[in-house]
């Protein structure tokens, strides 16, 4: 009996791993280096599907192939922008929100879908970018920035205003907000996306075949969804910055 | 699972380059195609619908001048119709009075020629009667 569950651990065909990291030392500074190779994988597959779609005989006014498809995906980007800060000012913020998107899905996408698993390094495993706390607060950090850059670049100092509007006894919960909105964001898309991987693992150690099948497709929705709220409360907050309570009335 | 090194400031660095890579080869380009395109429809719309309108102005146009064509061409029939019958009816009148004259010439000439006849005729009774009152009486006695 013994033996035999022995047997089994001897085999395994999925192990779980969490806070191990494959460190890279640059200068005086430790860098999670599995987490970089991901992101680089990421990042060449959207530059390449992005060179595929306007090298391929250079900028067609009819579509085809690959132009079609990325056109499709930023007409999707550029509504997920558009909903959020409206027409007249969704340009200037298409790239940060699109980037969002596509950066944050590509990722949880390839942490789903390529068995990283197989290539082996010291000390860690390869996962998606967005399941390292580093990746999503730095994201999340960059998105609280810009919604601080996209106010005061529209308002000056009147951005301040913004804090005691409609009535300045929300003060303290809008300076809160300023910290709860970045940590939130990095941490939903954290928790997903590791949540995600370890159920998938766990369920693999106990049941190796067919029956992760179904929770592998739910996190492939999870990970979609994850990115768009990702992208769309990026587009919220940086749209509650720029639209005053004043503007608002007379819209 | 929390451990903060220096891959948060290195993936942020990392974010905003693709995304300035992306904007240049991706958004930017494809952007201005679609926004190109969008122009070309919309111009071209409007294009045909202007050219729609001005069609059916066109074809108004004709239609009206199709019914004042036609109207004025009843107007003609009409007006020859009117002439024709007013010269048929000339003609008719015409016709009619000379037969009248011709009828009533002849209607002279036969009174003429019975009076003639009559005249005649009275002259031979005026003869015969003196023929036979000579047969009867003599001659010495009708002088």
């Amino acid at each position: 009996m013994i033996d035999a569950l022995t047997f089994y651990n001897n085999l395994t065909l999925a192990e779980l791993e969490v806070g191990n990291h494959f460190y890279w030392q640059i200068g005086n500074f430790q860098v999670h280096g599995q987490v970089f190779m991901t992101s680089w994988f990421v990042i060449a597959l959207l530059v390449i599907a992005a060179i595929a779609a306007i090298t391929n005989k250079k900028v067609q006014t009819a579509p085809s192939g690959m132009q079609n498809f990325m056109e499709y995906v930023l007409e999707f980007l550029r509504d997920l922008a558009k909903n959020q800060l409206g027409e007249k000012d969704y340009r200037p913020w298409l790239p940060f929100i699109a980037t969002l998107f596509l950066f944050i899905f590509v990722s949880n996408w390839s942490g789903a879908l390529v068995p990283w698993g197989l290539i082996e390094i010291p000390d860690s495993e390869l996962a998606a970018p967005t399941n390292d706390i580093n990746t999503t607060v730095a994201l999340a950090l960059l998105t609280s920035l810009a919604y601080f850059y996209a106010g005061f670049s529209k308002k000056g100092l009147g951005y301040f205003a913004n804090y005691i509007q409609p009535i300045p006894i929300l003060l303290p919960i809008k300076i809160l907000e300023d910290f709860t909105k970045p940590l939130s964001l990095s941490f939903r898309l954290f928790g997903n996306i590791l949540a995600d991987e370890l159920v998938v693992a766990v369920l693999v150690f106990l049941v190796p075949l067919f029956v992760p099948l179904p929770l592998m497709a739910l996190g492939l929705f999870t990970s979609a969804i994850q990115a768009l709220v990702f992208a769309t409360l990026a587009g919220a907050y940086i749209h509650e910055a720029i639209e005053g309570y004043d503007e608002e009335e007379h819209e | 699972m929390f451990d903060f090194d220096a891959t948060l400031p290195l993936m942020a660095v990392q974010f905003l380059i693709l995304m300035i890579l992306l904007n240049q080869i991706f958004y930017k380009p494809l952007g201005e195609a679609i926004d190109l395109r969008a122009e070309y429809v919309r111009k071209n719309q409007a294009d045909a619908r202007e050219r729609l309108a001005k069609a059916k102005e066109l074809a108004k146009q004709y239609q009206q001048e199709l019914a004042a064509a036609r109207k004025q061409s009843q107007q003609i029939i009409a007006d020859a119709q009117a002439e024709a019958k007013k010269i048929a009816e000339e003609k008719i009148a015409a016709a009619q009075k000379e037969a009248i004259a011709k009828r009533e010439a002849a209607a002279q000439e036969i009174e003429n020629e019975k009076q003639q006849a009559l005249a005649t005729l009275e002259q031979q009774v005026d003869a015969l009667s003196r023929q036979i009152l000579e047969k009867l009486l003599g001659p010495e006695l009708v002088k």
